[in-house]
């Protein structure tokens, strides 16, 4: 017990949060000594959780992916071309054919990557660079250089709708996210397993209490709450999600172990297709328009922040908590960069940076005797270490 | 003996970072020209003192002695320069690479790979220990005892004048063994000196010279071979656990109805069409020599393979072409390479025992409920006699043997009706090897069906009620343990005798 507190809040385990917090504050500070509105205005907070909600979809779905063992590279060219559908058949067929047509496309996308990379076996990489710039290519095609609107509003109302959590629904669903804590602790997960239900049903008890008006946020930050929280709970509470982190652990070990691997990796494309669909329909309807570029390089921005929460590349590990902590760094920092006023031209370099040292200190913090293993892998004299492979494929974990 | 060693350890400490103490001071000096015998339970800390010798890993107390002079090698390659050459428990290769690539890997004689004298060298190599390997086939593509061959051949290949031998037997048939002994004989007559370690201890007394057994990472015995029995070794080996070598003779047993039925079963370039029965309460030996197809036949009734063809039944009912069919149908398979097929390295001892049947320790089949799975893996770690620092230990943390007994744990607590068990015992040292097979034996008991390959014929005819001999992907005998010995298994399995096809 105490030896798995001491792990879950090394640095390694918990980083990302100690990062986000130091950000955080060293944010307030500044702008408090440079006698700028509070960093920490209820306004300030909701303005960085809209911007960063849609990406945080895609980057709890991208975790689902990595953790399946595979690599998804389309999922903003999927978005693109889902929200071009959705503003092309909306005013003809109205809103719920639009959102049905463009969540198809989406699985649609989703499904192609699945059977390319499972049933063909091509490497996921490759298979979603292809469909990366294919979809990128149907959408140019349909819009022709032009960008689009819709004269029917539904998909930028929606996406730009506030909605209200009332107080005392708030406090209800607090106390039955910290009572499930309970039933499971109960059902002998350890309280650290747990941690994260503690904490969310804790939060919004106190933001409820003390901070009323963060109960009203956008649409897409509440979508973006739900699907993290429901999302979580089946990956650490289900049979489901410990199949998955099984099959991207050791996909031959699952596979004998009677799990349906390939049945696993192909929905969690698929999944994720349509999610990225999702999130396309809400940026195009927040803008109620769009444009061929739209979303450009937006994958990398949600692999990014699968990395800075920990999320291993090589599979079989992530938290999807983690990475929306990891959106909301990056998020955090650009806006710290405009609060601050700071050019806007470092913003590409600090990012990149903060990138590149998460992911150096995951690795570096991950026991002496891996990077032991790891130098002496490198400098290649002599036979690799039998049981340093696994262990170098943790870039971060 | 007046000679120095050529090879010493002097108070060698070693404590993982998990807070494990694998070695709490160990000392032993290696004689040149012999065979040392370095030996154990599982989880003892002999592949960590191997390690440790060949520059894997540092000590955490304590000094190496090479040829006289203290040495303090970070790197596996150091050592090999100073000419000591390793064989780990855990064969590390590079899968993509070929046979000859693998052998010459890390050569730097020349700058140039110059491919056609590397595969003329190998050939000589081969030849010379008797062995038959074709250096272009992919290393991925080779059995685990091949693998194991083609590991122990790239020690060999570089001219080592101490040659680390870790359980190079485990996986190895009793031809590949041969080939090994001799080998290691010829040699050591030559001037070239071995640490050696396994758990075969018929093994280990008739080709060491001096032996060193540890316990709890300390050194309990430290003589030469020759004044040592196998029973003192035994309990020196498992200290006050008892040990029950001698398995009950199987007694006529009354089988049930049949619960696996396989007919036809065949995968083009492996087996031929094989046709078997196995019944309730019967536990059936599968004795086959290396590449005879006993793996893949495993492999193929687990409907693991895609490429085989004909019919499989349990209790009757025809199994689909998956391993999830088969986990259903009630088949569990304990796979032959078990770091690669058998689990998760980063995953808790618990959390793999409880993968194949999770749904059944489930809340509802939905909700993993981790009290129930902590209670199995702790009655594993007792049965079994898993050593580990406690049921959170990672896997890949384990020793080699205690790794295995997870892999085992995994499926015998589960509700199959047949087990097919690719050599269970290998690698575990000899009181787990006692509780597995009569674990084995209590689950036949129950009525389940199991069929067992083995390298070793005596495990095979100690254990199972019937053995058949495959060779060359084809079943070519079904005998009554009582009625056979290990002479006519042996003949049967190299060729040397013609059975009737059962
Ligand atoms: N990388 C590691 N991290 C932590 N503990 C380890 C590690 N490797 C081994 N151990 C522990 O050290 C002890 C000795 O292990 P070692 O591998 O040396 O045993 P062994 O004698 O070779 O056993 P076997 O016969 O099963 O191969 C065991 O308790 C094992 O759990
Ligand atoms: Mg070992």
């Amino acid at each position: 017990m105490n030896s798995s507190w001491r792990r879950s809040l090394a640095p390694r385990a918990a980083g990302v949060v100690y990062a986000f917090i130091a950000l955080v504050a060293i944010l307030t500070i500044t702008s408090a000594v440079q006698g700028r509105p509070s960093y920490l205005s209820s306004v300030n907070l909701s303005n960085i959780l809209d911007q960063s909600a849609l990406i945080a979809i895609l980057a709890i779905f991208m975790t689902v992916v990595l953790i399946s063992g595979n690599f998804d590279l389309s999922v903003a060219s999927t978005a693109a071309l889902a929200g071009t559908v959705a503003l092309k058949t909306i005013d003809s067929y109205g809103p719920v054919v639009a959102l049905l047509a463009a969540l198809v496309t989406g699985a649609l996308v989703g499904l192609v990557n699945a059977v390319l990379v499972q049933k063909l076996g091509v490497n996921a990489f490759i298979v979603t660079l292809g469909t990366l710039t294919a979809v990128r290519g149907v959408v140019q095609a349909i819009l022709d250089g032009q960008s689009i609107t819709a004269t029917d509003t539904t998909l930028l109302d929606l996406a730009t709708a506030r909605w209200t959590l009332p107080i005392a629904v708030a406090i209800v669903i607090g106390v039955l996210l910290i009572a499930g804590a309970v039933v499971l602790v109960r059902r002998g997960s350890s309280i650290v397993a747990t941690a994260g239900l503690w904490f969310a049903g804790l939060a919004l008890i106190l933001l409820a209490v003390f901070r009323p008006l963060m109960l009203t946020q956008t649409a897409p930050v509440w979508i973006m709450l739900v699907l993290a929280v429901l999302t979580a709970l089946v990956l650490r509470f289900t049979v489901v999600g410990r199949n998955l982190y099984a099959v991207g652990g050791n996909p031959e070990a699952a596979r004998l172990s009677g799990i349906a691997v390939d049945r696993y990796k192909m929905v969690a494309f698929v999944v994720n297709g349509t999610v990225a669909a999702m999130v396309g329909v809400l940026y195009a309807g927040r803008f109620n328009s769009v444009d061929p570029t739209v979303l450009t390089g937006g994958e990398l921005t949600v692999i990014a922040a699968a990395v800075l929460g920990g999320t291993s590349l090589f599979g079989g590990s992530g938290y999807v908590a983690k990475s929306v902590v990891g959106t909301l760094i990056l998020f955090t920092l650009s806006n710290g960069f405009n609060v601050l006023n700071i050019g806007s031209n470092y913003q590409n370099v600090v990012q990149g940076t903060v990138l590149v040292a998460a992911a150096s200190l995951y690795t570096a913090t991950s026991g002496r005797e891996r990077r032991r293993f790891r130098l002496a892998l490198r400098r290649g004299k002599g036979d690799p270490p039998a049981s340093a492979k696994p262990e170098e494929k943790v870039l971060v974990s | 003996m007046v000679t120095s060693p050529v090879l010493a350890v002097r108070d060698v400490e070693k404590t993982y970072t998990s807070g494990t103490r694998a070695l709490r001071g160990v000392s032993m000096r290696v004689q040149p020209g012999t065979v040392h015998g370095l030996i154990g339970a599982n989880g003892a800390g002999k592949s960590t003192l191997i390690k440790i010798l060949s520059g894997w890993q540092q000590a955490s107390a304590g000094t190496v002695e090479w040829k006289g002079e203290p040495v303090d090698w970070s790197q596996p390659g150091q050592a090999l320069e100073a000419g000591m050459a390793a064989v780990h428990q855990h064969t590390p290769l590079v899968d993509a690479m070929t046979v000859v690539e693998n052998v010459f890997l890390g050569r730097r004689e020349t700058k140039r790979w110059d491919a056609a004298a590397r595969r003329t060298e190998l050939l000589a190599l081969c030849e010379r220990v008797g062995y038959e390997l074709n250096p272009d086939e992919l290393v991925s593509e080779l059995s685990v005892g091949a693998r194991q061959m083609v590991a122990i051949l790239q020690a060999l290949a570089r001219d080592p004048d101490v040659v680390l031998l870790d359980e190079p037997t485990a996986a190895l048939s009793p031809a590949e063994r041969e080939v090994l002994f001799r080998s290691v004989r010829r040699l050591r007559d030559a001037g070239t000196t071995f640490v050696y370690t396994s758990h075969f201890l018929d093994e280990v007394m008739a080709l060491t010279d001096h032996l060193t057994v540890l316990r709890d990472g300390l050194v309990v015995v430290d003589s030469p071979t020759a004044d040592v029995t196998v029973e003192s070794l035994v309990t020196a080996i498992v200290g006050k656990r008892l040990a029950r070598l001698e398995a009950a003779a199987p007694a006529a047993r009354a089988v049930g109805a049949p619960v696996l039925r396989v007919r036809g079963l065949a995968s083009p370039g492996h087996f031929g069409p094989v046709d078997l029965t196995v019944h309730e309460g019967e536990v059936v030996g599968l004795a086959g020599l290396l590449g005879s197809g006993r793996t893949e036949l495993l492999e193929a009734i687990y409907r693991a393979d895609p490429a085989s063809t004909g019919e499989v039944r349990v209790d009757d009912i025809s199994v689909r072409h998956s391993p999830r069919a088969a986990v259903r149908a009630g088949l569990a398979l304990v796979p032959e390479d078990r770091a690669r097929q058998g689990f998760i390295r980063d995953w808790e001892i618990w959390r793999n025992i409880s993968l194949p049947y999770l749904s059944g320790m489930s809340w509802r089949r939905l909700l993993p409920q981790a009290v129930r799975e902590k209670q199995l893996a702790l009655k594993a770690v007792d049965d079994l006699g898993i050593v580990a620092g406690s049921a959170d230990s990672p896997v890949g943390e384990l020793s080699g043997g205690n790794a295995q007994k997870v892999v085992f744990a995994k499926w015998v607590y589960g509700p199959a009706r047949v087990l097919l068990l690719d050599e269970p015992s290998a690698g575990v040292d000899v009181g787990a090897k006692a509780d597995i097979l009569q674990l084995v034996r209590r689950l036949a008991d129950d009525g389940r069906g199991v069929l067992m390959v083995s390298s070793e014929f005596e495990e095979l005819l100690t254990a199972c009620d019937r053995i058949l001999v495959i060779r060359r992907g084809e079943i070519v005998a079904d005998l009554t343990a009582a009625d056979t010995d290990l002479h006519e298994v042996t003949a049967l399995a190299s060729g040397l005798k013609e059975g009737l096809p059962a």
